[in-house]
């Protein structure tokens, strides 16, 4: 059947490129977020974390939990990602360590296994159904920006997200912790060898991964809403922006996402169904050109 | 490594002994006493919340029967359709071979639905479906399979006419349409239906079923500057779509008008400012003004405490049709219940309805609505009214593609 | 005869018990689901002999699986092909694809092979997704037909479970000769050489990604023969045919069956489809126990169902040791062991 488009065309129409590009920031934004942390796990611990992506999902939910049971929108928004970021810790001292001298495949599996199992647990807990969340009643609405009228709550995630993404990158180039892990995932049996305990990193690393992906899962909440599959969905997008932007490159994972957000929300508006497909082809175009992806190290 | 040995051989024999202690009613083929009916309905996935509602429908039904037909026992199976096409077909086939099935119910999604129907078609068992896509009473027509959802040309001519009856002025349209093959046949007969007014349509965004991020389809729209917004599409896309049409400002300036909804279902979750100037034409809402509908609102509501929706009134309908149908053939079988059903004309859920027998589409009644300001709703649930009810105009003919419906 | 090795008891015995074990199949469970396991099996040895044998991990032989059922069915319902033609195209469908996709995959190592072959699924996935016009979508692709298995003047229907059954039952029979073979081949050798060791296989003079892209492209070969089969079994290509989803139950199969073992992914298939369809009946939230069992395998028993019985016979055969000494009293060297 042949698609009808009456296609406007985007570069004539400002205010729509404006909407384009300004959701593309927000997608991009919190693509960046995933990627840091799956490029933290992929970066020391040398696994594509499948996982990733259900505890984005999680960090979502947690968040609706908590919200209703007593601790309202911002007291769960703080709270939710450290739920994440400990269930990540203890798949990584319960599960992933006992994985570390086998090969690295077997880690991959059992982060697919539990993929899996979390999503199922998520609906067995929170029922199969897509869940709406509204936002705080002061971030709710819109405002007019003169060339468009953009909605508040993306308007304040651009900033909030840009402002963790900052804060991130700060902790891992100037603190001395964030020095330990940037040196394991140079070398970690370096860093192993001077004594430092490298077991510990490895906890504290994954963790922080997690707690940033549930973070970026309770921040999207009220623009995305919530459905068990959120996590599988999103899982191939985090994967494109690590490689695109670099394994083990924090900078190269902002990059990347705010290329892969742009890039799909100005195909959606220009030809919907390239959107997708342009995403991938780029990932694979860069890991056959440049494997370590634009900022990457090794 | 070595090939098989001992241990392998003992797994394949422990894999053989479970497998006969467990599968053993695979072999045993269900008598021909009993009526088997098979709800094919969605109980994961996303549509996963309509499934125990189909199913309560159904149930309803067959107790007002009580539970039997012809002096035959009616047993009712259900199988997760996962609104998958794959895992539904898989299913439904699996049930056939081993319950016996002769009788399809379902399921909720159209995609699935075409799917299923060609495993109704080749194991000769009655397939009853309400939906949207034209294909099922058309280019996938068979004696075996039935359509109760009005025919998407009809349902679409019924929400324009009455729409630009009290909006004349309204002529810029933009669409969203559900990339498959429901939103395929309603975004065809909206353009159709809208010709005698010269609608134009500014813009048409077909968009994958499940899709998370609305914005920048929301941001086109509003570029475009319609008078209306017209949604096409099915499921939380509905909702999210809504949300985020107000979100940007769209809403409710410009009216949203879903051609194809389900109501009630998706009226409990919006927003009352969500359903500011929101108009919505369905196959089923529980203030139809019929003996059956009513008298069945009120079991429904007595039983579990809210209105039904468009799903358990669907469900509920088509069984009745069924189990009539079976009356009417004196026969449990699903061929004679065929030949009974073509061309019947009678009262039931709808009101007045015809089924034809060259298409095997149910001629009946579509319902357009205006949702209330929250000021005006005189209970929980009273969320809209009907403003009007419609079974013409009857696709002609040269749009049909069903021209051979085949044998039975 | 048939490269059976009469003289070795076991793995004739274990070769018959296939045979049994196929011809009881039907018997225990509904014959559309033995048919589905067997369909997966080809699937599953396929990768495992890229996997189990060669060492490369791939999560994406849906890919070739999809491609081998979209192309074949495309051209049933288009092209009215027999059903030869649609073996025939299917399974080059999948290998020409791997061979595409294959060299570019090989372009690297470790993660980046995986995640590349990862990255060219969803492609291929989106692909399939949006071209509705082709593939039909997310609704899939109906109306495929089984044509019959012709010879001559013969004419064999596949319209009921149990032919179909008996056809696809055949087929992976087949597959598994060749596997066999295959495996037990120079080449064969040479591949599990790269995959024990892959510097050492090319100091040695193998030009290892050469081999590499070979058995990649005999692998999608194979499951798009899969592909072509899944098919025509329920009349639709759904478009999880090609989702990434399937390519890591391909990979579950194999590992629950045991890797680098001949009978492991019919094993792996079996336990998992049969589990699958028979408990998604009972209880819908049937994925969080394959899930478990998956990180279960990978945690603790990452031989598989394989090392299960290896473990169990191992148990036995210690057992049996202690009760023959305990009979005799002495042990093989004479002295008495007091202590077991």
């Amino acid at each position: 059947m042949e698609i009808e488009h009456e296609e406007t065309d985007a570069f004539m129409n400002v205010a729509l490129l404006a909407t384009a590009l300004l959701n593309g920031v927000v997608t991009g934004m919190i693509y960046a977020l995933l990627g840091i942390g799956l490029s933290l796990v992929l970066g020391l611990l040398n696994i594509p974390n499948f996982a990733h992506g259900v505890l984005y999902a999680l960090g979502a939910y947690f968040l609706i939990s908590m919200a209703q049971a007593w601790l309202g929108f911002w007291g769960s928004m703080l709270l939710a990602p450290f739920g994440v970021a400990a269930l990540g810790g203890l798949i990584e001292y319960a599960g992933v360590r006992r994985l570390y001298g086998v090969h690295p495949d077997y880690i991959l599996l059992l982060t697919f296994g539990l993929a899996l199992v979390l999503t199922e647990v998520i609906v067995l807990i929170w029922g199969p159904v897509g869940i709406t969340v509204l936002p705080p009643p002061i971030l709710a609405g819109g405002v007019d920006l003169g060339v468009t009228f953009y909605p508040k709550y993306r308007l304040a995630l651009m900033v909030v997200t840009l402002v963790l993404v900052l804060a991130t990158w700060l902790f891992i180039e100037k603190t001395k912790y964030g020095a330990i892990i940037r040196a394991g995932i140079e070398d970690r049996d370096m860093v192993n060898a001077l004594g430092i305990n490298i077991r510990r990193v490895f906890t504290v690393t994954f963790a922080t991964g997690a707690g940033l992906a549930g973070l970026a899962g309770a921040l999207v909440a009220p623009v995305r809403g919530l459905l068990p599959t959120m996590g599988i969905e999103i899982l191939p997008f985090a994967f494109v922006v690590v490689v695109v932007g670099g394994l083990g490159s924090l900078p190269g994972a902002i990059l990347g996402g705010l290329l892969v957000g742009v890039v799909q929300s100005l195909m959606t508006a220009m030809w919907a169904p390239g959107a997708d497909i342009v995403v991938f082809a780029a990932m694979a175009l860069v890991l056959l050109l440049q494997p370590q992806g634009l900022l990457g190290k090794r | 490594m070595k090939g098989l040995t001992r241990r392998n051989v003992l797994q394949l024999g422990a894999t053989g002994a479970a497998g006969v202690v467990l599968g053993a009613p695979a072999f045993l083929r269900a008598q021909s006493q009993p009526v088997v009916m098979l709800g094919i309905w969605p109980f994961t996935g996303p549509f996963a919340d309509v499934g125990p509602l189909l199913d309560r429908g159904v149930q309803l039904a067959i107790e007002e029967w009580g539970g039997q037909v012809l002096e035959k026992p009616i047993k009712y199976i259900t199988r997760d359709s996962e609104t998958k096409p794959g895992a539904a077909t898989r299913r439904v086939e699996e049930a056939i071979d081993s319950e016996g099935v002769q009788y399809v119910i379902g399921p909720w999604s159209s995609g699935v639905a075409l799917a299923v129907t060609e495993v109704a078609k080749r194991r000769k068992a009655l397939h009853y479906f309400s939906g949207g896509t034209e294909e099922l009473a058309g280019k996938r027509c068979h004696r075996y399979g039935f359509q109760w959802a009005v025919s998407p040309y009809t349902a679409m001519h019924v929400v324009m006419d009455k729409f630009m009856e009290l909006n004349p002025q309204a002529k810029r349209w933009y669409l969203f349409v559900s990339d498959y093959a429901f939103g395929w046949s309603v975004e065809k007969y909206i353009k159709v239906a809208g010709q005698k007014y010269h609608i134009d349509f500014v813009g048409t965004d077909r968009v994958l079923l499940g899709t998370r991020e609305w914005s920048g389809f929301v941001a086109k729209a509003a570029a475009a500057k319609p008078d209306v917004l017209c949604l096409l599409n099915a499921g939380q896309d509905v909702i999210i779509s809504i949300r985020e049409a107000h979100n940007f400002g769209l809403a409710p300036q410009v009216p949203v008008v879903i051609g194809w909804g389900v109501g009630v279902e998706d009226f409990v979750q919006l927003d009352p400012k969500n359903r500011e100037n929101l108009w919505v034409g369905t196959n089923a809402y529980y203030t139809v003004d019929t003996p059956v509908a009513k008298k069945y609102a009120e079991t429904y509501q007595q039983k579990f405490g809210v209105p039904p929706g468009y799903a358990p009134n669907a469900a509920y309908a088509m069984t009745r049709l069924v189990l009539r149908g079976i009356e009417k053939a004196k026969s449990t079988a699903p061929a004679d219940v065929a030949q009974a059903l073509e061309g019947w004309e009678t009262v039931d859920w709808p009101g007045k309805l015809r089924i034809n027998p060259n298409t095997h589409q149910t001629e009946r009644d579509y319902f357009f609505l205006r949702c209330k300001p929250e000021a005006k709703m005189q209970h929980a649930y009273d969320f809209a009214d009907i403003i009007a009810v419609g079974a013409t105009p009857l696709m002609p003919t040269e749009f049909n593609e069903c021209k051979d419906i085949g044998t039975l | 005869m048939l490269g059976i090795d009469t003289q070795r008891p076991h793995a004739f015995l274990a070769f018959t018990a296939l045979v049994a074990g196929l011809m009881l199949l039907p018997l225990v469970m509904r014959p559309i689901i033995a048919a589905d396991i067997c369909v997966f099996a080809i699937a599953a040895m396929a990768l495992n002999l890229i996997f189990g044998y060669t060492g490369m991990l791939s999560f994406g032989q849906a890919t070739f699986f999809g491609m081998g059922a979209y192309v074949s069915a495309l051209l049933m319902i288009h092209a009215s092909a027999n059903l030869y033609l649609a073996l025939l195209a299917g399974t080059l469908a999948g290998a020409v694809t791997a061979a595409v996709v294959g060299y570019l995959c090989l372009q690297r190592v470790g993660i980046y092979f995986i995640m590349l072959t990862f990255a060219f699924n969803q492609l291929f996935y989106f692909l399939a997704y949006k071209w509705t016009g082709l593939t039909g979508g997310d609704d899939g692709l109906p109306g495929v037909p089984r044509p019959p298995v012709t010879f001559g003047t013969l004419r064999l229907p596949l319209d009921t479970s149990v032919t179909y059954y008996v056809f696809v039952a055949v087929v992976f029979f087949l597959v598994f000769y060749v596997m066999k073979r295959l495996v037990e081949s120079p080449l064969g050798m040479i591949c599990q050489a790269i995959r024990e060791n892959p510097e050492r296989a090319a100091a040695v003079g193998y030009h290892v990604k050469r081999y590499q892209w070979l058995v990649f492209t005999i692998a999608g070969a194979f499951s798009g023969l899969a592909g072509v089969l899944y098919a025509m079994m329920y009349g639709i290509v759904p478009i999880e045919a090609i989702f990434w989803v399937t390519s890591g139950d391909i990979v579950f199969m194999v590992l629950i069956g045991g890797i680098g073992n001949l009978y492991g992914p019919l094993i792996g298939a079996v336990v998992l489809r049969w589990l699958s369809e028979t408990l998604s009946v009972l209880w819908h939230r049937w994925p969080l126990l394959s899930g478990t069992f998956l990180i279960i395998v990978v945690l603790f028993l990452r031989g598989g169902c394989v090392e299960v019985l290896e473990r169990g016979r191992e148990l036995l055969a210690r057992l049996d040791m202690r009760r023959k000494e305990a009979g005799y009293g002495v042990a093989a060297d004479g002295e008495t062991d007091e202590k077991f």
